[in-house]
């Protein structure tokens, strides 16, 4: 084994040494122009699909020479076990890609920690573990592909859209690249064997396929609806490309927000109505929605945005360190350390690593603060109730200014929170009416005495289960809140469409939502609206699991296959319905229809050749 | 089940679609001697040396070889079968030693003598990449490789293709002159007759999935006769001409190539018209192509 695992380091060793030197280039090129470890989530995501890419060539080209019949004979054909043989060249690959990838990341994070005043956190070391494993994973994917069995050759890709799916952040992402990796090479194991064209001989080797199989067939079905709704736009009629339907969510999410109000307020029956709605056609209308998707988690290993802002008077960028939760300063001039920023004027650690949002303003998940340069000191101006996160920056709403948290509305004395450097107390808290998932807009013009709210729901859920509505508040100067009216929002989309990716498998659609959120910390800001599934919708994928069952009682018989086998991929089929139905299709070919004598004279049965006589 | 069988196997067949590549094949080979399979393209040689080594399942049938099922081989059996293909496949980025060095390794009944001696016939060199031997050079490192192994099977799946005609004659002696015969099983799979004539001492002949010859070449080669008949008009149907392989008209006189024919049909030809008649022995060459001629495709009209 020794020996195929130093001559497959050979082969490729000019390549990976030429790939650590462009990497290194690249790496020390960019450290010069920016801190490469403070880049926005989407910079990673790019960098990682770069590593992915190279993982996956890597694969396809090993894999791809060594599965030419003659050459997986000769590969195969010696008296070591065929494991070992493919131990010995995804090792090497795992070998080289750590040379190309992981060598050259933990060089320039080295060098960014002994020679720069930037921050290098503990979290930071776990980048280029992650990179190399994202990459290990592309190659073990791509080798899978190349020797699995033809019709299920592709399925093995799908195990890395589990990380890119994928909410887990810090150490757990580590952990799930780690199961993924150990899913891939078992399958690798699997599949490395000399009939290429066999399904996996064993169960295990069948269910780390078939598991794949049928959620990348459930995606694959699920994403035919953009075939759909690409036909639909051509045609003119799509909700979305054309003028949305009357009394619509579309309608309702790009309305004016005085047209908005007014149209609230024609469902109306309050005996101000009328006096509203004059309030309404006269007054500016502010509005607020949700601004931020997720905050920072603590040690994760990439960041949403820069954790880092500048003092453009002192000429310091502040960078966030996630190890002592405050912010290092670093003089712009020259890059040399100044200064270490906490809460308040004992600098004291944040409790959460906070996002730079606007100018000079930070926000945790619990609370909002702000920077001021001349004191060189970051004060608390806002704190949520234990429990609650921030959805939005302080907003003008008129003589207020409004916060939006998950569960409520805050106002807040505008000219307190622009003048003052205290922790300020709320004038009024309004009690969100749906969950902050949905909540696509608010909308609210000043009142004498109060304030008329507007909340739309429906959001994530255009084309989605979800029903939408609008709600409408006022909100009086002592903080009492009466419901004016609600308004039902007409779906857009029809209803098979709207559910059709959970009634074409209910399985698979609970397994993505299990999956996504496999490891991850709770996302209170993604909490949605429970969406009730219709009876119809639920007959629907009834009828389609039951359909799926009796096909595959009809279909594994015609394949051959018996035991526990056969009804464990039946009752697959009755449970998960049509992607299992065509896993099964797709892995088990029919069996052989039986050899028959040929007719006739097995000598001399043919006419002989003849020349024209 | 023959013990003394490297390979046998039982109403062995193989399907690829619509297509039998093997039909029903009964196949006992015995233990020593090279033996030589033959067959036109598509005869089922390459299927059967695929299932045989464990690289493709079988339709029906059972194919075993060194006693083995042949879907249930141990990496110390395949220890046991050294096999050379016609593309030579060896790592092309390696050096010559370094191959040696890994083979050594993984045979642990490694003999450096047998080595030695195939790949004296070559100017091959311990730092040269494999990428840098010649055809001729690689098919000689393959062979040298192969019987250091020590098998007790060989399996040689047409190792001269391609080659030229020194290389080819440097192959067959290598081969000749190293004591496989004596030491191991050999299945030489090859077009070529002068080879087949040069090395085997029995002839197995592959046609359409099935076996339609086990002799001695010799024997084989009595069995076919070469008729040449004068006949004036024109000659008795094909379908009539008993063991009828091939019939050509040249120079105005018939030429039959017949199969299991004695002086009967000298008999039969002039019965049919023939003035004289002649009967002449054919090549092994002659008589292989003839037979496995017999069967292909042709179009109508001729």
């Amino acid at each position: 084994m020794s020996n195929l695992f130093i001559a497959e380091l050979l082969r490729f060793r000019a390549w990976a040494l030429l790939a650590l030197l462009a990497h290194l280039a690249v790496l020390g090129f960019f450290a010069r122009m920016v801190d490469p470890l403070q880049q926005p989530l989407f910079v990673y995501q790019v960098v990682a699909a770069v590593y992915g890419l190279v993982g996956l060539l890597l694969g396809l080209y090993q894999m791809g020479g060594y599965r030419k019949p003659n050459t997986w004979l000769n590969l195969l054909h010696r008296p070591i076990p065929h494991i070992e043989v493919a131990q010995a060249l995804a090792g090497a690959a795992m070998a080289l890609l750590a040379i190309a990838v992981l060598l050259p990341l933990l060089l320039v994070i080295a060098a960014q920690s002994a020679l720069t005043a930037r921050v290098v956190d503990l979290r930071h070391w776990g980048l280029p573990i992650a990179a190399w494993a994202i990459a290990c994973a592309s190659y073990l994917a791509a080798a899978c592909v190349m020797l699995a069995p033809r019709k299920s050759a592709v399925f093995p890709v799908v195990l890395l859209i589990v990380l890119m799916i994928s909410d887990a952040s810090g150490i757990w992402v580590l952990v799930l690249q780690a199961m993924v990796l150990a899913w891939l090479a078992a399958l690798l194991a699997c599949v490395f064997k000399p009939d290429l064209c066999a399904p996996p001989r064993r169960a295990l080797g069948e269910l780390l396929l078939g598991l794949p199989m049928l959620f990348g067939i459930w995606m694959f079905l699920a994403a035919l609806t953009l075939v759909f709704q690409t036909a639909w736009m051509l045609f003119g009629t799509h909700p979305l490309n054309s003028t949305p339907p009357a009394g619509g969510y579309v309608e309702a999410s790009r309305a004016d927000g005085a047209d908005l109000l007014l149209a609230g307020l024609d469902l109306a029956t309050h005996a101000d109505a009328a006096l509203w709605r004059e309030q309404v056609r006269l007054s500016e209308v502010h509005g607020t929605q949700v601004q931020i998707e997720e905050f920072a988690a603590r040690q994760q290993l990439t960041n949403p945005m820069p954790m880092e802002f500048d003092d453009d008077t002192r000429r310091t960028r502040y960078i966030f360190s996630h190890d002592d939760l405050r912010f290092h300063g670093v003089a712009l001039a020259d890059g040399s350390r100044d200064g270490v920023l906490g809460v308040g004027g004992d600098h004291a650690a944040f409790d959460l690593p906070p996002l730079p949002l606007g100018r000079s303003a930070l926000a945790t998940a619990h609370a909002v603060y702000a920077y001021d340069s001349e004191t060189r000191q970051i004060h608390t101006r806002i704190a949520l109730p234990p429990g609650e996160t921030l959805a939005a920056l302080p907003t003008p709403a008129g003589e207020s200014m409004s916060v939006l948290s998950d569960q409520a509305l805050y106002f807040y004395d505008a000219r307190s929170l622009a003048n003052a450097q205290d922790v300020l107390a709320p004038r009024v808290r309004v009690p969100l009416p749906g969950a902050i998932g949905s909540l696509d807009r608010v909308d609210l013009i000043e009142l004498l005495d109060g304030h008329l709210l507007s909340l739309v729901y429906g959001r994530g859920g255009i084309d989605g289960p979800g029903d939408s509505y609008q709600q409408l508040l006022m909100v009086d100067g002592a903080g009492r809140i009466e419901p004016v009216a609600r308004r039902e929002l007409s779906p857009d989309f029809p209803l098979w469409l709207r559910h059709y990716d959970w009634w074409l498998s209910p399985a698979m659609h609970a397994s993505r939502r299990v999956l996504a959120h496999l490891f991850a910390d709770p996302a209170p800001l993604r909490v949605r609206d429970p969406a009730p599934r219709p009876a119809s919708m639920q007959l629907l994928a009834a009828a389609l699991m039951l359909a799926s069952l009796l096909a595959a009682l009809w279909l594994s018989a015609r394949q051959g296959l018996q035991g526990p086998r056969r009804w464990l991929w039946v009752a697959a089929c009755g449970a998960v319905g049509l992607p299992a139905l065509i896993a099964l299709r797709l892995l088990h070919a029919d069996r052989d229809a039986p050899v028959m004598e040929m007719a006739g004279d097995r000598a001399l049965n043919l006419r002989a050749t003849t020349l024209p006589l | 089940m023959n013990n003394d069988a490297v390979i046998e196997t039982v109403q062995l067949s193989k399907r690829y679609g619509n297509t039998l590549a093997l039909d029903h094949l009964d196949l006992c080979i015995a233990r020593g001697a090279i033996h030589a399979i033959v067959g036109a393209n598509g005869a089922g040689k390459s299927t059967l040396f695929r299932i045989l080594l464990g690289f493709l399942p079988p339709t029906s049938g059972s194919a075993r070889i060194l006693g083995r099922d042949c879907r249930a081989l141990t990496p110390q059996d395949r220890g046991r079968i050294g096999f050379v293909n016609e593309e030579h496949t060896l790592p092309s980025w390696m050096r010559v030693s370094a191959v040696i060095a890994m083979q050594r390794r993984h045979y642990p009944r490694w003999n450096q003598q047998a080595f030695d001696g195939v790949i004296g016939h070559y100017q091959v060199r311990a730092e040269q990449k494999v990428s840098q031997l010649s055809r001729g050079e690689r098919a000689g490192f393959n062979l040298a490789l192969a019987l250091a192994q020590s098998p007790e099977l060989l399996v040689l799946d047409e190792p001269t293709l391609g080659l030229d005609v020194v290389a080819k004659r440097a192959f067959l002696e290598s081969l000749l002159y190293s004591n496989a015969s004596d030491t191991c099983t050999v299945i030489y799979c090859s077009h070529q007759m002068d080879e087949v004539e040069r090395v085997a001492e029995n002839l197995i002949i592959l046609e359409r999935g099935q076996l339609k010859n086990m002799s001695a070449p010799d024997e084989f080669c009595a069995r076919v006769s070469h008729w040449i008949a004068d006949i004036p008009f024109q000659g008795p149907p094909p379908a009539s001409v008993p063991g009828l392989l091939q019939v050509q008209r040249i120079d105005g006189l018939h030429h039959y190539l017949v199969l299991d024919q004695d002086e009967d049909f000298g008999e039969f030809l002039r019965a049919s018209g023939a003035r004289s008649t002649r009967s002449m022995p054919v090549s092994l060459d002659r008589a292989v192509n003839g037979f496995l001629a017999k069967n292909h495709a042709a179009p109508l009209a001729a």
